[in-house]
């Protein structure tokens, strides 16, 4: 059976890749230390795979049908998307190969679980996959199945939503049958509320809040603490992002180790780096 | 709920958009041929002169997604370096300038508590 062997969040704000250098230089460094260790920490777990939780903004799915999950099938992903390319400063593209079996299994075994999700054989990318490959996976020498859920068109899922899909993802990928070591990494968050009155704002007291519940470790405090309207008064529409974490904190028990964050105005959004060290 | 609640799903505008992002004819023609997309998309009179105007303020309480509105920004005005020096920036200091100022002063403080 498959071995979840590393669980891990970061950012994925397009700043991050675009306009790097217009950040504080503080910012900077602390974003290239936070994501060498991550990545260093990758390795180290020798994953064969890694499946990303990120979120679909409105790229794949038209706002008539936006799937709660969608799961990305294809034998190689290729990114980002032409729309994105000068956006996130990447206009080269880059080439992941995918995981096609582990990809299908987890459309179909999820099924049987109750959870419908839904798949592309040809998934699109934005900053949600990009970003995080960008520094994560930069040669593309690990394979990639994408999972985007949808946290953009209301309604916008709970946490106990996302805390319950990841508990149902999790018993999925451990029933894969093979001998595969797969590391799970979300993306999205921290604070931020793209395109709306706030545009220019960071909650940073919010993500301080949050980051501190993830070091606690106590899920169920977070969940009980950390609702869908917190999220939605530290960002509109943004923030709600989070989700993907909560989701991937389901893979995990206890405290996550804060590698950074930066209140990043610049990039757009709060931004941070977490690794889980304990995997449920 | 948040601000993000406030989208109509059912607006033209917001099914317009999605389709102009992914199609290169479509946007070649952003900047001659407006309101011949808007035509074709079934846009209402309204809707296509907020989306003209560039008016963030009546985009939004037409109902067109939030994240939409920055990309509407990025058809008329380019892409590169989404920074604060942006034309969006000034869009949004026009739309919303209580907000903003708020944002940019209390970034400006932090980023000088950063440098000392």
């Amino acid at each position: 059976m498959a071995q979840i062997v590393a669980a891990m969040a970061m950012t994925h704000s397009p700043g991050l890749t675009g306009w790097f250098d217009r950040a504080p230089e503080e910012h900077q460094k602390l974003a290239l230390r936070a994501t060498a260790e991550m990545r260093e920490r990758l390795i180290a777990a020798r994953p064969d795979v890694i499946v990303a939780f990120s979120n679909d903004h409105l790229l794949n799915w038209p706002i008539n049908n936006t799937p709660e999950y969608t799961v990305g099938i294809a034998a190689e992903h290729v990114g980002p998307a032409d729309w994105y390319d000068e956006w996130l400063g990447m206009t080269t593209k880059y080439r992941i190969p995918g995981h096609p079996d582990l990809a299908r299994f987890i459309v179909n075994e999820s099924v049987r679980r109750r959870l419908g999700l839904a798949y592309l054989r040809t998934m699109e990318f934005d900053d949600g996959i990009s970003v995080p490959m960008h520094f994560l996976n930069p040669e593309g020498a690990i394979p990639l199945v994408p999972v985007t859920m949808n946290c953009t068109v209301p309604p916008v899922p709970t946490p106990e939503r996302s805390y319950e899909v990841g508990t149902i993802l999790r018993d999925v990928l451990t029933a894969f049958p093979g001998n595969e070591r797969v590391a799970v990494i979300a993306t999205g968050g921290l604070s931020h509320e793209p395109g709306g009155p706030r545009y220019f704002w960071v909650d940073e007291e919010f993500d301080l809040w949050f980051l501190d519940l993830l070091k606690r470790g106590d899920h169920q405090a977070l969940l009980r603490e950390c609702t869908l309207e917190k999220m939605e008064e530290a960002g509109s529409g943004g923030t709600a992002e989070l989700n993907a974490w909560v989701l991937v904190m389901a893979f995990t028990r206890g405290p996550a180790d804060v590698l950074a964050y930066m209140p990043a105005v610049a990039w757009r959004s709060g931004t941070g780096m977490v690794v889980w060290n304990e995997l449920a | 709920m948040g601000h993000v609640e406030r989208t109509d799903k059912t607006l033209p505008l917001n099914e317009m958009i999605f389709y102009v992002r992914r199609d290169a004819r479509l946007r070649e023609r952003w900047n001659t041929d407006l309101e011949g997309i808007a035509r074709e998309f079934g846009l209402s009179r309204e809707e296509y002169e907020a989306l003209r105007d560039k008016d963030v303020r009546r985009l939004h309480a037409l109902g067109v997604h939030q994240y939409y509105v920055p990309q509407i920004l990025r058809l008329f005005y380019g892409a590169p370096m989404n920074t604060n020096n942006h034309p969006a920036l000034e869009a949004y200091k026009r739309a919303y300038p209580e907000e903003t100022a708020r944002a940019l002063a209390h970034a400006e403080r932090r980023e000088q508590r950063g440098r000392s």
